[in-house]
C-alpha cells in the first residue's frame, strides 16, 4: 500500500511540471511566427509524451494498489474488521439505529459495522445490488433484500446459504410467509427481519352512524361502502392502489387467493381458474359500480392514503405503515380509524400479501463470521423490539406482537398479527420480475375495463408458462 | 513551418489515435457489445451466456408485447412531432414579426425546453391528477387522464408537445430570420400577399432547416423514455409502453439482457431506417 503511493507521486509531479516548462521556453522563443509554431509543436508533443508517461505511470499504480486491495489484508494491518450493512433508510430519530451498531460492535470487540442506506426507489435498490453483486463486490456483507429478490438473488448465486442461522426450534418463532419468502428450493438464504401485509383500514365513525359491522366479505364492503356512499355522496367508497406498478399485483393477488385462487401451485401455473375469475370479475367490477373512484387506476400507495388520510374515503386497502399516520396529531381521521383483515369472498379465507425485508449475507463476504453475527443481532427480539419501537417496523418475530411495551405504544398490532399469520408472499421464483410484469399488465387491464378477467387471466396463464418454461 | 505540418502529415495515424481510442471505447465498443449480446442466451441471474443465434429476434417478432411497444413508439411519434412541428412553425413565424415585448416573448417560449424532462413530466403528472389536478378544475372535468386507457397515451404526447415545440420554434426562427429581407421587400412590391410570401420564400428557403429539425424530433420521440416512464410507467395496461421503456424494463427488471439486447437493437435499427430516410429526403431537397 504504502509503496503503491510513493510511486504514485512521482509521475503526477512529472506530469504537471513538464508542460509548464516547455510552454515557457515556447513563450521566449515566441517572437517570430515560425519559431512560434515550431515551439507549439514541440510543446505539443512533449505534453503528449508527458502524458502518456504518466498515465501509464498512473496505470501501473493503479493495478499495484488493485493487486493490494484484491488480496489478503496485507500484514501488519490493524485487527479491527469492519463489515458493511445495506438497508433502506429508516424514518425517524437516528440515534436509536446508532446504538443498536453501537451495542453490537461493543458485544464483539474488533469488529467495527458502517451502516450505509440504500436509494430510496425500490426498483434503484435492486439495480444498486444487480450491478455490484454481479461484479463480485465486496464491498458490503450484511444486505436488507426485500422479499421478492431473495429467490432471485439465490439463484444467481450473489447470497449465502444462511440456513444455521435458523434452527429449526426457532422456525415457529416467525411468520410462515416470511420464512417461505426467505427459501428457495429447500434452503435459506436470508432471515426475516420486518414484515408487512395489506390491510383494511376503515373509518369506525362512518360505520357506526350508518349501522355497519366492518366488513368480513367483499359483499359486505360493497354493501357497505354504496350505502353509505348513498348519503354522503361526495365521499369515495374503496380506495386501493390500482396504478399499474407492483403494488397493483400485491392488490390483486388478495382478490385471488381470498376466493380461493393462486398463481403457482406445486410448480405449475393455475392462474386460469374459475376461482381466479371470480376474483378479477369483483376487481373489474369496483370502478364502474361506483365502489371505488376513477383514480384508483393510477394510485399507489401516498395518493390513496392522503384520500383517505383527509377523509374522503371509507375504506382502504393499505400497508401498515398508513395506521402512525393517522393517529398523528394533526390527523383529521385521528380516533376515526379501524383496521382489520382484508375482506374474503364468501366460503374462503381473507388473504394478505407479504412485504418487508429479510437479513442476506453476501457471499462474497470477507468476514462471513462477522457479517452472520450481525445478521444474528439485528433479527434478535431485542433488536426486532427497539427498532419497531422508533421507526414503527413491524417484527418478523410472531412473540413482539404480545409485548406489553410495544403494544401500549402501537395498539394496532394486535390485530395485525392475525393478519400477519395469514399473509402470503408473492410467487417465490426467481424469475418473479418477469411474472410480475406480466401480471401487472394483466391486472391493470382488467382494472381499467380493457380486457375481460377471462381473456387477461388466459393470456397471464400462456404468458407465465412460458416464462417459466425457459432455460 | 510546412516542414512542421509535413511531418504530421507523415503521421496522421499517431494524431488520430486519442480520438479514435476514445470514440472506440465509448461508442463502438457498446454498441458491438451490445449486438453480441443479442445473439446470446443471457441472464444476469442466469448461467453464463449460451450463443442463440436469432433465437431472440424470433421471440421478438413473437412477441406481442413487442408489437404493442413499436404500435405505441410510431403512433405517440408520429402524433407528437406532427404537432410539434406545424405549432413551432407558427410560433416561429409570429416571433419574426415584430412587436412589443418580441424580446421576453421569445425567452418564455423557451422555458418548457430549458426544464429537465423529469421535473415537467413529474409537473405534468399533478396537473393531470384526477383528484386534484388543475386540468379537471379547468376542464370542469372528472378524468383520471393518466389512468384511461385511451387518454393516457395522448396525455404523454400533449406533455412532449408542449416540451419540445419550443426547440421546434427556436431553430425555424433562426432560419426565418436568415433569409434575406430584400426577397420579402421585392416579392411585396410585385404584389405578392402573405400566402404567397409564405408558399413562395419562407417555405422553399426553410425546408432544408425543417428537414433537420425533423430528424431531431423524430429520433427523439422514438426513444421516448423518461417523460412517460415518469407519467404513467408505461401503464394503463401497456398502452404507454414504449421501446425503449419495455427495453429497460427487460434489462433493468428482469435482467434478461440477452433478450433486452435485441429489444435495442430493434430501436437501434428502426432510429438508423428513420434516420437513412430523411438522409436520402435531405439530399432530395439540396438537389
Amino acid at each position: 500500500m504504502r509503496r503503491g503511493r510513493a510511486v504514485r507521486g512521482k509521475p503526477f509531479l512529472h506530469a504537471s511540471t513538464a508542460p509548464g516548462s516547455s510552454s515557457n521556453a515556447h513563450f521566449s522563443a515566441g517572437i517570430r511566427l515560425r519559431a512560434a509554431a515550431v515551439g507549439n509543436l514541440i510543446l505539443v508533443r512533449r505534453v503528449i509524451l508527458s502524458t502518456l508517461r504518466g498515465l501509464s505511470v498512473l496505470a501501473a499504480a493503479v493495478l499495484l494498489v488493485a493487486a493490494c486491495g484484491g488480496g489478503d489484508p496485507p500484514a501488519g494491518a490493524p485487527a479491527e474488521r469492519t463489515i458493511v450493512f445495506k438497508h433502506s433508510k429508516l424514518f425517524g430519530d437516528p440515534t436509536a439505529f446508532a446504538a443498536l451498531i453501537r451495542e453490537f460492535e461493543a458485544q464483539h470487540p474488533g469488529v467495527r459495522v458502517r451502516a450505509e442506506t440504500l436509494p430510496s426507489a425500490s426498483d434503484e435498490q435492486h439495480q444498486f445490488y444487480v450491478i455490484n453483486l454481479r461484479g463480485g463486490s465486496a464491498d458490503f456483507d450484511v444486505l436488507a433484500l426485500d422479499v421478492i429478490w431473495v429467490a432471485e438473488f439465490a439463484r444467481a448465486g450473489w447470497i449465502a446459504d444462511v440456513g444455521d442461522l435458523l434452527a429449526a426450534e426457532e422456525h415457529g418463532e416467525y411468520f410462515d410467509a416470511s420464512l417461505e419468502s426467505a427459501t428457495w428450493e429447500g434452503r435459506t438464504y436470508a432471515v426475516p427481519w420486518f414484515v408487512d401485509a395489506g390491510l383494511l383500514y376503515y373509518r369506525k365513525d362512518l360505520l357506526a352512524r350508518y349501522g355497519f359491522e366492518p366488513p368480513r366479505t367483499w359483499e359486505e364492503l360493497e354493501r357497505a361502502a354504496l350505502a353509505i356512499r348513498e348519503h354522503e355522496p361526495a365521499l369515495h367508497g374503496f380506495v386501493f392502489q390500482g396504478k399499474q406498478y407492483e403494488g397493483l399485483v400485491c392488490n390483486a393477488l388478495e382478490y385471488m387467493w381470498s376466493a380461493g385462487g393462486d398463481v403457482l401451485r406445486d410448480g405449475d401455473v393455475v392462474l386460469d381458474s374459475a376461482a381466479n375469475r371470480r376474483a378479477l370479475e369483483f376487481l373489474g367490477s369496483l370502478v364502474p359500480r361506483g365502489i371505488s373512484p376513477e383514480l384508483v387506476t393510477t394510485a399507489t400507495e401516498e395518493p390513496s392514503r392522503y384520500i383517505f388520510g383527509s377523509g374522503r374515503a371509507v375504506f382502504m386497502r393499505n400497508w401498515p405503515y398508513a395506521w402512525t399516520l393517522f393517529e398523528q396529531a394533526d390527523s383529521p381521521v385521528r380516533g376515526k380509524v379501524g383496521v382489520a383483515p382484508l375482506p374474503h369472498f364468501a366460503g374462503h379465507d381473507s388473504a394478505a400479501t407479504l412485504g418487508g425485508w429479510n437479513l442476506g449475507l453476501n457471499r462474497r463476504s470477507r468476514y462471513p463470521d462477522e457479517a452472520a453475527a450481525f445478521i444474528r443481532f439485528m433479527t434478535s427480539p431485542e433488536a426486532q423490539r427497539a427498532l419497531a419501537r422508533e421507526y414503527g417496523l413491524n417484527p418478523a418475530r410472531r412473540r413482539l406482537y404480545a409485548d406489553p411495551g410495544l403494544l401500549a405504544a402501537q395498539p394496532h398490532l394486535e390485530e395485525l398479527r392475525a393478519v400477519l399469520d395469514a399473509a402470503r408472499p408473492r410467487p417465490v421464483t426467481p424469475r418473479y420480475a418477469q411474472l410480475s410484469q406480466v401480471l401487472q399488465s394483466e391486472f391493470s387491464a382488467v382494472l381499467t375495463g380493457l380486457d375481460e378477467p377471462a381473456e387477461a387471466l388466459a393470456e397471464a396463464q400462456r404468458e407465465t408458462e412460458r416464462i417459466l418454461a425457459r432455460p | 513551418m510546412s516542414g512542421a505540418l509535413r511531418r504530421i502529415g507523415e503521421r496522421p495515424a499517431a494524431f488520430l489515435a486519442p480520438a479514435a481510442l476514445v470514440l472506440g471505447v465509448v461508442t463502438l465498443f457498446p454498441i458491438v457489445y451490445v449486438l453480441w449480446l443479442s445473439v446470446q442466451h443471457y441472464s444476469l441471474i442466469g448461467d453464463a451466456p449460451a450463443f442463440a443465434g436469432v433465437g431472440n429476434f424470433a421471440r421478438l417478432f413473437a412477441d406481442a408485447r413487442f408489437w404493442n411497444a413499436l404500435g405505441n413508439t410510431v403512433y405517440f411519434t408520429l402524433v407528437s412531432v406532427a404537432l410539434e412541428v406545424v405549432i413551432g412553425l407558427a410560433f416561429a413565424l409570429l416571433l419574426a414579426r415584430p412587436f412589443v415585448g418580441r424580446a421576453p416573448m421569445r425567452a418564455v417560449v423557451l422555458l418548457p425546453w430549458a426544464i429537465p424532462t423529469v421535473v415537467a413530466a413529474r409537473m405534468w403528472e399533478w396537473m393531470y391528477n384526477g383528484d386534484f389536478g388543475v386540468i379537471n378544475y379547468l376542464a370542469g372535468a372528472d378524468t383520471n387522464w393518466l389512468g384511461n386507457p385511451y387518454w393516457a397515451i395522448h396525455a404523454a404526447i400533449a406533455m412532449d408537445v408542449w416540451k419540445a415545440t419550443p426547440f421546434v420554434a427556436l431553430l425555424l426562427l433562426a432560419g426565418r430570420l436568415s433569409i434575406p429581407a430584400e426577397l420579402y421587400q421585392a416579392a411585396r412590391l410585385d404584389g405578392a400577399g402573405a400566402w404567397r410570401l409564405f408558399r413562395h420564400i419562407t417555405w422553399p428557403l426553410l425546408r432544408p432547416l425543417l428537414l433537420i429539425v425533423l430528424i431531431f424530433r423524430t429520433i427523439d420521440a422514438f426513444r421516448v423514455f423518461d417523460a412517460i416512464y415518469v407519467l404513467t410507467g408505461g401503464g394503463p395496461a401497456n398502452t404507454t409502453e414504449t421501446l425503449s421503456i419495455y427495453a429497460y424494463k427487460v434489462l433493468f427488471q428482469t435482467l434478461e439482457f440477452g433478450y433486452g439486447s435485441a429489444l435495442a437493437v430493434a430501436v437501434f435499427v428502426c432510429i438508423a431506417a428513420i434516420t437513412a430516410a430523411y438522409v436520402w429526403l435531405l439530399r432530395g431537397s439540396a438537389r
